[in-house]
């Protein structure tokens, strides 16, 4: 995976219009957004025309980038989800759902901890160590939401619980993960 | 809407960097995203929060035709293209690769600096060449209205620093394109600012070019009509 200084640099570059920074700033980050694209959606075609959207938005907008203090690959991640999100709700779409029960499966209360798969810079490990002090419910269905773009709704039947349930473990899973999350920082 | 209190914003943020907040929700709260610098940042640090869960989406290569859909999209100058089958330099696609890229940024900087030496009421339609080296370095920059009132002249402006010797000469050429010859538009000198008087019946053919192109010549101009020597700079037309 890239660094952030190169990708930066490269922005900096597109910004002034270079197409060949942005090729470079595509070879180097496509197959990471495209990966998001695909989990989120779970289908192909979709997925091309969520990343070839969201790589002509990256070009239109990369201007204002500098003014949103996030880092590149967390800003065009954002474009890239929120594409794909925007894309699925169209009305009268139907996703396959085969693959994310194995995810819900590999999920339960007492998995192995997310520190193993988020590894090991230094935000990774304080959103494993917070995500340790969720309970259970509340770390499967946050990471079970951003992971693969389930709404509430889906959620709850996928997980065979209340709706009102499935809302209130993530409103206080995010709070708590907030709140230890500052700590972290401050 | 306005979302008062704060507790109720930072949620919102949360979920909707989550992307659990959708529907006619998520369409408001886009909605007020726009004016609201704070609400901005308060998205950005909960991305931020949740970045590392990124890392659990496995990387897959995209294919070709993903990127290709792409630079048709943003690219400035785009459906002309030129014949592989000649061998010729001015019809060869690597000749021109580096001149369009150059050209589209420099053009759009270019574009900005005429319209503040022309103060026309109507906008008039230039065409605008910036040429460059083999590095892709802009040396020059030609432009012209493509409806010219009066006499067509075309106004040249040389950035670069290279020297010509006594033996020499600069021959400007438009490149039409594709399996046609140069066709020679004069002799330029080295100063800053210059124009050049351009055959009104040349004019069409000028507004339709892939290109221009500056050689080296010996003194007086290329001895057969065509480009024998070094190529200085070259260009991509882009029309504005």
């Amino acid at each position: 995976v890239a660094d952030n200084d190169a990708i930066t640099e490269l922005m900096a570059r597109c910004a002034l219009r270079d197409q060949r920074a942005f090729a470079e700033l595509y070879r180097q980050t496509s197959a990471k957004l495209y990966g998001v694209a695909i989990r989120i959606l779970r289908r192909q075609d979709w997925a091309e025309e969520v990343l070839q959207e969201s790589f002509v938005n990256i070009w239109n907008h990369i201007a204002e980038y500098s003014t949103s203090r996030s880092a590149p690959m967390t800003w065009m991640t954002a474009i890239v989800r929120n594409r794909a999100l925007d894309w699925l709700r169209r009305p009268n779409l139907e996703r396959g759902d085969e693959d994310y029960d194995l995810l819900v499966e590999a999920l339960p209360d007492d998995a192995p901890g997310p520190e193993t798969l988020l590894g090991n810079s230094r935000d990774a490990r304080a959103l494993a160590d917070c995500l340790k002090q969720l309970s259970g419910n509340q770390r499967q269905t946050i990471m079970l939401a951003y992971a693969h773009g389930l709404s509430h709704g889906e959620l709850a039947s996928r997980l065979k619980e209340p709706l009102g349930t499935v809302k209130t473990w993530i409103r206080r899973g995010l709070d708590r993960l907030r709140g230890c999350m500052d700590g972290k920082v401050n | 809407v306005k979302y008062q209190s704060e507790p109720l914003r930072d949620a919102l943020a949360a979920e909707y960097a989550l992307g659990t907040l959708q529907g006619s929700a998520r369409r408001r709260f886009e909605r007020s995203l726009k004016d609201d610098p704070r609400l901005r940042r308060l998205v950005t640090e909960w991305q931020g929060r949740l970045a590392p869960l990124d890392a659990l989406a496995e990387p897959v290569q995209p294919p070709a035709r993903v990127w290709n859909a792409i630079l048709d999209r943003i690219q400035l100058a785009s459906g002309r293209r030129v014949s592989p089958a000649r061998r010729a330099f001015w019809a060869s696609l690597t000749f021109w690769r580096g001149a369009a890229i150059v050209s589209a940024v420099a053009a759009v900087i270019l574009a900005v600096s005429l319209t503040t030496i022309m103060p026309t009421k109507q906008p008039q339609q230039m065409m605008v060449v910036v040429m460059s080296d083999e590095k892709s370095t802009p040396g020059m920059t030609v432009s012209w209205p493509v409806q010219p009132k009066g006499e067509p002249k075309i106004r040249i402006r040389v950035m670069g620093h290279e020297t010509m010797t006594p033996d020499q000469a600069w021959e400007l050429w438009m490149v039409p394109g594709g399996e046609q010859k140069p066709v020679s538009l004069g002799l330029i000198n080295t100063a800053a600012e210059q124009e050049l008087v351009v055959p009104r019946k040349l004019m069409p053919a000028m507004n339709d070019a892939w290109g221009l192109a500056m050689s080296v010549e010996p003194a007086g101009g290329s001895p057969t009509g065509l480009p024998t020597g070094r190529i200085m700079y070259k260009g991509q037309c882009v029309k504005l």
